[in-house]
């Protein structure tokens, strides 16, 4: 029959197809095996993390590396800090990843897998970026300013509050779209944090958490979601981490800290929040607001999120040494990459602790053999 | 043939008996094919109950009425009140029915009626190519290239028609109106299949008929097509409607996601099937969350199969071949 | 009947029938408009995506550097509409020759196919949190997995196969079945036999068109899949698909992602296009058509 003819050839075509693009060489950066580097056995495998869209860019940057060193396939899925808590929780990933630290009901449902610990890995900046024709960068920003903006109630760029900041600047009179986040988020939380410390309006209002009721504007899923929808309006504003607001030529507003200074988010900005931060034992700290007079106020540190006993939570012990080795790397050479993305390094005294902290996990009980 | 053959012994039987092992074949066959169609039940009871016993804690704490009529969507305090994303469900879709049903009937009746011969099957070719555009290109091209171009139009309509309800203010790149837009073209394929499927039957008697006695083509239209597809072409729309209504990618992506009842049909906004997409990961762990989005779905799905019941309803009156009143002018 | 039905064609008249030409021309041209406009962006954004590295690398998820291409996610796309197909067409193809040759008119069979027909109405994002439910959260042979997208796929593809095989199988004539019979051959011979083979244009031509529908589908497999970069033929892992990595490229503000959304959704476009495609192709040579 010619239909079944017809059939043959496309089978034989489908199967040809993919025997050709089984044999030819990709030549990916990442698809590591084959990729020089220290030369030894590789461990190979592979780990699979979720979590924040905030550490995203740099975690991503560490695994295409890790790779290269060591072979491990370390599968990063951005879907917010939220999500990461949650995959983490239900078990159905090795690590989770988020910029807000978990709360006490939280803890509680992980409970039934073991302790979770938190590893604190880099500072970013949680930027105020904008998309406004005829307004450069720079733009004056005050904590209760940006609650009134995310309020609705300064709804355009020469609105008289931003207007007092930016004295002699001309403002244009353009409409502010708001862009916020979709999903939970800790960089909401960071941000909503800063914000709840300048305003009272927001703090019984919409309050503080990984997602709140935004009185205004339009949804978007992660950091790179809230980019995109800065990107597209003129007269929009976002809060996105700096190595987006970076890659997208975004203009960021320079945000009043806590010593009355207007600081711009660079990486010396950033990583002064950490001066002098004092983390309690469970490693949990925020530096939203932190002391200096040079310090950003809206630094957020993020944390890895791994069970105290990863065993017993339900992870093989091959598998618990891989993620292992994978902390050892986020906090040994991972940790000189990260200025690299505009992401400030660990102060050593918490860097220290970090370090003790995943020296101290175990497997059934054992510590987990072998390091990187 | 030899007449005798059919009476062929082989072996002291005729060759028309069934081998005796062929006799078992027969009862097997029949009990496996049944078992498939009784599993296909067992499936779908199966889907619904599960779905029903997962969502029921979010109906116990808020009671059916509370889920879907409040306007509370408010995931950090554990509040679930749907009501905002039924608005959204019901206006995208209603913006989809108004804008799309319309221009496929429109298509359809070109197609049976006024187009020329030779170009009736390209152009139905190209037509139904529309349904193989996968949801999410809808999506991709939707938010890229729909939107921002549209932003411009829909300002001017909002600054010029500000006095009509719901319209005015701000208008924001994604919104109920593009969102609608784009559920309207992804429908226009199946409710201008069926409702030709419907015209296609109209007795060429009653066309013939009112050409015959000096109607224009027009009015041959409006007097015996569009009267006989009447039913059908109410099914066509419903089952429109039901498609518009569970639609997820496309709409996750051009509604805003906002999780309140926009001012204006330029506003943001959030639907049953979006929330679900977004939200899902992250309420693998909280047993409410995760309770109230299975709700949602359930609440989806309710809606579809209520519209699909009345879609049926409709098509199959339709080919039946009931006949709509007898129009003025023609009773003899 | 009245002396006169209707009034003589007037200017009027001509003028209203011209009026209702050409509006119903202007839409059935609006109607085509917006596909013009997707092919046309759909070539003019994705072509510039599509080269030898687009279709021969996986893609990264490096935030500097190079995005990579979409292999995995072509692979990942055949992988698992090939099972969800093995399952679902077989099933769906069993069950309408049930329907057809034993059930008929019975109140089984007629309860059977109502409730087929409301399968085809649930919205996709419904069998995905099913699927979600019962074998992801539940844990199941591990956490997400690409087979499991593979049912959910094949709950979507199910009704649609069962109802297009039941119309070609029905249009199968009872004189050829009958021929059969009467010349003793039993039932199962006579489907296997005749019923089958006649109608097999037609199956094919309603599987095709399944299994475009399967490709193209995103909310099933989020739920089901969770979302990998790189390459993985092994069907108890997450593995990445054509639909999910557009979905992902889609919201991104690096134009470049943005740009592999397009190629990606062209490829996804083209192959959805083809399989439709072979599908007409095959219903052309039906003998039943």
């Amino acid at each position: 029959m010619r239909t079944t003819k017809l059939l043959a050839a496309s089978t034989a075509a489908a199967l040809a197809l993919g025997v050709a693009a089984c044999g030819s060489n990709d030549t990916s950066p990442t698809s590591g095996d084959s990729s020089s580097s220290s030369g030894g056995a590789k461990q190979g495998g592979t780990i699979n993390g979720a979590g924040a869209t905030f550490p995203a860019p740099v975690y991503t940057e560490w695994a295409a590396r890790f790779k290269d060193q060591t072979g491990t396939t370390v599968n990063y899925q951005a879907i917010g800090s939220g999500g990461g808590i949650a995959q983490f929780t239900a078990g159905t990933v090795d690590f989770g990843a988020t910029d807000a630290a978990m709360k006490p009901e939280e803890e509680k449902a992980a409970a039934k897998k073991g302790t979770p610990v938190h590893v604190p890995t880099v500072l970013g900046a949680v930027t105020v970026s904008y998309k406004v024709q005829g307004l450069d960068k720079g733009v004056k920003m005050d904590g209760k300013t940006v609650a009134d903006i995310y309020l609705g109630k300064v709804k355009t760029w020469n609105d008289p509050a931003i207007a007092a900041l930016n004295g002699g600047t001309k403002l244009p009179s353009t409409k502010i779209t708001v862009c916020h986040r979709s999903d939970e988020s800790g960089t909401t939380k960071n941000f909503t944090q800063f914000l709840a410390d300048s305003s009272p309006e927001w703090t019984n209002g919409p309050g503080v958490d990984k997602t709140v009721k935004w009185p205004t504007g339009t949804g978007a899923k992660g950091n790179d979601g809230v980019a995109g929808c800065v990107k597209q309006t003129d007269g929009a504003v976002g809060y996105v981490e700096q190595a987006y607001a970076l890659q997208n030529k975004f203009t960021t507003a320079a945000v009043k800290n806590k010593e009355g200074q207007f600081v711009e988010p660079t990486l010396e900005a950033t990583a002064a929040a950490g001066v002098g931060a004092s983390p309690p034992a469970d490693l949990k700290f925020s530096t939203i607001n932190a002391p200096g007079a040079k310090t950003y106020p809206i630094s957020a540190v993020t944390f890895l999120l791994v069970y105290q006993d990863m065993c017993k939570a339900g992870q093989s012990p091959a598998q618990a040494k891989l993620t292992k080795s994978w902390l050892n790397y986020a906090l040994g050479d991972g940790q000189k990459i990260a200025p690299e993305l505009e992401y400030a390094a660990l102060p050593d005294a918490i860097k220290a602790k970090a370090q003790a902290k995943v020296d101290g996990l175990q497997c059934n009980g054992q510590p987990i053999g072998g390091t990187s | 043939m030899e007449a005798g053959s059919l009476t062929e012994v082989r072996g002291g039987r005729s060759i028309l008996e069934r081998p005796s092992r062929w006799r078992r074949v027969d009862p097997m066959v029949r009990i496996a094919l049944t078992g498939l169609a009784a599993l296909i039940l067992l499936l779908i009871a199966f889907f619904f109950v599960r779905l029903f016993v997962e969502a029921k804690p979010a109906f116990d704490r808020f009671g059916y009425a509370g889920f879907i009529f409040d306007n509370n969507w408010d995931v950090s305090k554990s509040i679930y009140g749907a009501w905002a994303l039924v608005v959204g469900t019901v206006i995208t879709s209603a913006i989809a029915l108004v804008i799309g049903v319309p221009v496929a009937v429109a298509a359809a009746l070109y197609l049976t009626e006024l187009s020329p011969r030779r170009l009736r099957a390209p152009l139905t070719v190209t037509l139904e190519l529309l349904a193989a555009v996968p949801s999410v290109v809808y999506g991709l091209w939707g938010i890229i290239v729909l939107a921002p171009n549209l932003r411009g139009a829909e300002q001017w309509f909002t600054d010029t028609f500000a006095f009509l309800p719901f319209v005015g203010g701000t208008v924001s790149i994604p919104n109920y109106f593009v969102a609608g837009l784009v559920l309207a073209i992804m429908i226009i394929p199946i409710v201008s299949a069926i409702s030709r499927e419907v015209m296609a039957t109209v007795p060429p008697h009653d066309k013939e008929g009112a050409l015959a006695l000096g109607a224009t083509r027009w009015e041959m239209i409006r007097m015996a097509v569009l009267p006989y597809s009447r039913a059908g072409i109410t099914g066509a729309a419903m089952l429109g409607l039901g498609r518009a209504i569970g639609e997820t990618i496309a709409v996750t992506i051009l509604i805003g996601n906002s999780p309140s009842i926009g001012a204006t049909v330029f506003s943001q906004g959030y639907t049953l099937a979006a929330v679900i997409a977004n939200e899902f990961g992250e309420a693998a762990s909280d047993p409410i969350h995760r309770a109230a989005l299975i709700a949602a779905g359930l609440v989806l799905f309710v809606l579809t199969l209520i519209v699909n019941g009345i879609a049926r309803v409709f098509v199959n009156r339709a080919s039946r071949g009931e006949r709509a009143a007898v129009p003025q002018g023609m009773a003899g | 009947m009245s002396a006169s039905v209707l009034p003589a064609v007037d200017g009027r008249r001509r003028a209203k029938d011209k009026l209702a030409r050409g509006v119903l021309l202007g839409l059935t041209v609006l109607a085509l408009v917006p596909l013009v406009l997707i092919i046309y962006y759909l070539l003019a954004k994705g072509l510039g995506a599509w080269s030898k590295t687009f279709f021969t690398s996986d893609p990264t998820g490096r935030f500097l550097g190079d995005p990579g291409g979409i292999r995995s996610a072509i692979f990942g796309t055949i992988e698992m509409v090939a099972l969800a197909s093995v399952i679902a067409i077989p099933f769906g193809i069993g069950v309408a020759l049930y329907l057809v040759e034993y059930g008929k008119k019975t109140r089984f069979a007629n309860v059977v196919r109502y409730f087929v027909d409301v399968m085809t109405g649930v919205p996709s994002v419904v069998f995905g949190l099913f699927v979600y439910i019962v074998l992801v959260v539940s844990q199941i042979g591990g956490t997400f997995a690409a087979w499991k997208g593979a049912v959910a796929l094949a709950l979507l593809m199910l009704p649609v196969v069962t109802r297009s095989a039941e119309v070609v199988l029905t249009l199968v004539p009872d004189s050829l079945r009958e021929g059969a019979l009467a010349l003793g051959a039993p039932r199962w011979r006579v489907i296997t036999r005749i019923v089958l083979p006649t109608a097999l244009p037609g199956l094919i031509t309603g599987s095709l068109l399944a299994i475009a529908r399967a490709a193209g589908e995103t909310a099933p497999l989020l739920f089901s899949v969770a979302f990998v970069f790189g390459l993985q033929f092994d069907l108890s892992q997450r593995m990445n698909s054509l639909p999910l990595q557009i979905f992902n490229d889609v919201g991104q503000a690096q134009d470049r992602l943005v740009e592999r959304a397009w190629g990606a959704a062209l490829t996804l476009v083209l192959l959805v296009l083809l399989l439709t495609l072979l599908a007409r192709l095959v219903q052309r040579r039906s003998r039943l058509a």
